[in-house]
């Protein structure tokens, strides 16, 4: 028993640098996700927004980052990121080469890509939110603040939550590819453990069951959530 | 400021490899296609044993990164004895064959899905008038099932191509020098980082752009029937009476 | 031609059940040529899903259906429930067999001229040109021959089952069946489909109509078949029911949509 022997928690084993490996995936996922809902909100009001220039602006940054492929996006952000790390160090009088933090870099990367997802989720919310329940409140007299607190944000959140649970699940995914730049998540640990136990098959299945348990497990929370939302949504204020 | 011979160089070393990354494309997208037929032919059948086989396979190429099955495919499969002596060797012993292998696989999963989203957006109604009129099976699935499916999914499927165009990318990391690998060799050779981002960022958005119009252009022809009103016209009606009915039949 | 009056269409002992649900309870029907009858019954009272079995849309539990003697083959599966044992021979049948929806169901991806053509083409493999000939007299007869191009989606309510009434007859069906053709329809656009269907009933047509419209029933058909819970409680000539009320629950159905049209 190769493998199992192989996996154990002891110091020849890989399993507890897999389980640390899988806590920093969703770390990372989720990290990037708040970085994407900052970057989609704004892109989205960008987009809704009344003048030509923002508009532009938005839709530039959803023809990029939709676009080009991720990967790419994230060695803009390594290596362009170290470039400007370093020139910034010589000013202060560092010398040589200095190196991004690889969870910045991921973060930033797969955050400005799960944005680029968001922007669109949040729109299309947005647009479905009824008209009238923002007449509503502006006709009970509500503040602008208000109006966007008390109504606007929580319908949005309710008509985005399915797409939402997309985004977490492509932003997991995307996630694994942070592992070219070093970070040690579970694609990265899985990579490592196959290279050195020279047992590659075994390792990349236990990775892709991993990822597999994240996706399922956080898929059925969502189904859960959104379940959750669909009730409260359909029930008439005649039932209580 | 900008220095222009670096870009234009940088511009033509890219776009030698872009045959790399449109065969990669080409080859992955037709291949994954006919699979996810098969696969939504599954998927959809009533024997749980044909059925059950098609959602574990949609629920792991859809649930695990592609880098990973692209890993497993490239790394591990190489492993086994039985891969290396196989037939399949042909195919797995090459990056450029494992990379098609990989996207084609994980594409089929999606595609899959999309058809069958596709398939049960058909309005019942319009099947049953086939069954009414006594076509066959055969003749409902060519005449109406296709047809009105093909038409549901397209717009779907150009969100498709155009992640599978992207996902071409990640070839470079198991050495096929595509685009992307050849930009991230730049790179590291110069820490031109912004010029050479640019420059391979503006080769795929050109070529998205040229999926999205060719996928507007075919959703186009085949769906004359979301289009607006007709002129209402007799002359015109006349005019183009002839023509209409072939061209869509030959678009088929 | 046939002297003796020979059933064009009987159908004997249909029943039919959804699980618990025993929504026919055994119905028996003989039309005879030219025969226009109409299906009357409130909702629920299982008389769309009798006109569906006739073309086995849905298959009867129990029950035999013949067209012109040529009877329906079935088999019988393990749990007592039967089926058609002969694709071939439902394909065939149903292409003698018109079917008229309520929903129209035109193939939407299809222009006009289209979908009056695809029945004839693909399924009796006749020529396009004789299709499109005969297609254009069809269209002309419901009074939609300019709108041959259009698309079903650029057509009202009213038009588009005229267009599927074309598509029907274009099979050259012996029997036609209605399936409430006139139930989706806002009221205004009711008579249009009412003028071809009554055209049609005075060319000798068979025809089978489950309706709302009880002046369809009473006017232009010759037999009038009232049907309760899942059995036929009562049937004769439109004078013998109209007039005769001869069940109590044909009077309050009568009386109810008396009272619905005088509004």
């Amino acid at each position: 028993m190769d493998t199992l022997q192989m996996l154990s928690f002891g110091n020849t084993g890989w399993g507890l640098a897999l389980l640390k490996a899988i806590g920093m995936t969703l770390l990372l996922t989720v990290v990037s996700l708040l970085v994407g809902a900052v970057f989609g909100s704004l892109v989205a009001a960008a987009k809704l927004s009344r003048q030509p220039g923002l508009r532009w602006l938005g839709d530039s940054y959803l023809v990029l980052f939709r676009g080009v492929p991720e990967l790419l996006v994230i060695y803009l952000f390594y290596f362009g990121g170290a470039t400007v790390v370093s020139a910034v160090g010589h000013w202060f009088g560092a010398t040589g080469y200095i190196g991004m933090p690889p969870f910045l870099v991921g973060a930033l990367a797969v955050g400005l890509l799960s944005g680029s997802y968001q922007a669109e989720v949040y729109r299309g919310a947005f647009m479905a939110v009824p008209r009238g329940e923002l007449e509503a409140a502006l006709a009970i007299g509500m503040g602008k603040f208000m109006r966007f607190k008390r109504v606007l944000i929580p319908q949005v959140m309710r008509y985005a939550l399915p797409g939402l649970g997309n985004v977490w699940q492509m932003t997991l995914k995307d996630s694994a590819l942070i592992s070219v730049i070093g970070l040690v998540e579970l694609m990265r640990a899985s990579l490592m453990a196959a290279g050195s136990t020279r047992q590659y098959f075994a390792f990349y299945i236990i990775g892709g069951i991993g990822y597999l348990l994240l996706t399922g497990l956080s898929g059925r929370i969502f189904n859960i959530a959104e379940a959750r939302v669909q009730r409260t949504q359909r029930r008439s204020p005649l039932q209580h | 400021m900008i220095d222009f011979a670096f870009l234009l160089d940088t511009l033509l070393k890219l776009l030698s490899a872009l045959p790399t990354t449109l065969t990669l494309f080409f080859s992955s997208l037709s291949l994954g296609l006919l699979l996810s037929f098969a696969i939504v032919g599954m998927r959809v059948s009533r024997c749980p044993l044909l059925s059950y086989p098609a959602r574990c396979y949609i629920m792991i190429f859809r649930g695990t990164p592609l880098i990973i099955q692209m890993y497993l495919i490239y790394y591990g499969l190489g492993q086994f004895p039985v891969v290396r002596d196989s037939f399949a060797w042909v195919v797995l012993r090459s990056p450029y064959g494992c990379a098609v292998v990989s996207l084609a696989l994980c594409t089929a999963g999606y595609t899959a899905e999309i058809i069958r989203g596709g398939l049960l957006s058909i309005p019942y109604g319009q099947i049953e008038a086939g069954q009414a009129i006594g076509m066959s099976r055969l003749a409902l699935l060519r005449r109406i099932i296709a047809p009105v499916t093909l038409r549901q999914v397209l717009p779907a499927y150009s969100t498709e191509a155009i992640l599978m165009l992207k996902a071409t990318a990640l070839a470079s990391l198991i050495t096929v020098w595509d685009v992307t690998g050849i930009a991230q060799q730049i790179i590291q050779r110069t820490y031109r980082t912004m010029e050479v981002f640019a420059c391979a960022a503006f080769i795929y958005l050109v070529l998205n752009y040229i999926i999205v119009r060719a996928m507007r252009w075919l959703e186009h022809r085949l769906t004359p029937h979301l289009r607006e009103r007709p002129v209402h016209t007799p002359t015109k009606a006349k005019l183009d009476a002839g023509s209409n009915p072939k061209s869509l039949r030959s678009s088929l | 031609m046939n002297t003796q009056p020979k059933a064009a269409l009987s159908v004997s002992n249909i029943q039919k059940s959804y699980g618990q649900a025993h929504v026919l309870k055994g119905i028996s029907l003989n039309a005879h040529k030219g025969d226009v009858v109409s299906i009357l019954g409130a909702s629920g009272s299982g008389k769309s899903t009798f006109l569906r079995c006739i073309n086995l849309l849905e298959t009867p539990d129990e029950g035999s259906i013949s067209l012109n003697g040529e009877t329906i083959e079935m088999k019988r599966l393990r749990d007592g429930r039967q089926v058609p044992s002969n694709t071939r021979q439902v394909e065939q049948i149903r292409s003698r067999l018109g079917m008229v929806f309520q929903s129209f169901n035109l193939w939407s991806h299809r222009s006009v001229i289209e979908n009056v053509i695809e029945g004839p083409m693909r399924v009796l493999k006749r020529s396009r040109a004789e299709c499109v000939e005969e297609a254009e007299q069809l269209l002309q007869k419901v009074g939609l021959y300019d709108r041959r191009d259009y698309y079903p989606a650029h057509l009202s309510g009213g038009q588009q089952q005229r267009v599927a009434i074309a598509r029907a007859l274009a099979m050259n069906p012996q029997v036609m069946l209605f399936d409430e053709p006139t139930s989706a329809l806002d009221p205004e656009l009711v008579g249009e489909v009412l003028k071809v269907m009554r055209g049609l009933a005075e060319e000798g047509r068979t025809m089978l109509v489950v309706t709302h419209e009880m002046g369809f029933a009473r006017h232009v058909s010759n037999r009038v078949v009232f049907m309760q819970d899942g059995h036929i409680d009562a049937q004769g000539t439109p004078a013998e029911l109209f007039e005769g009320l001869p069940t109590e629950r044909f009077r309050q159905f009568v009386a109810s949509h008396q009272l619905r049209s005088a509004e």
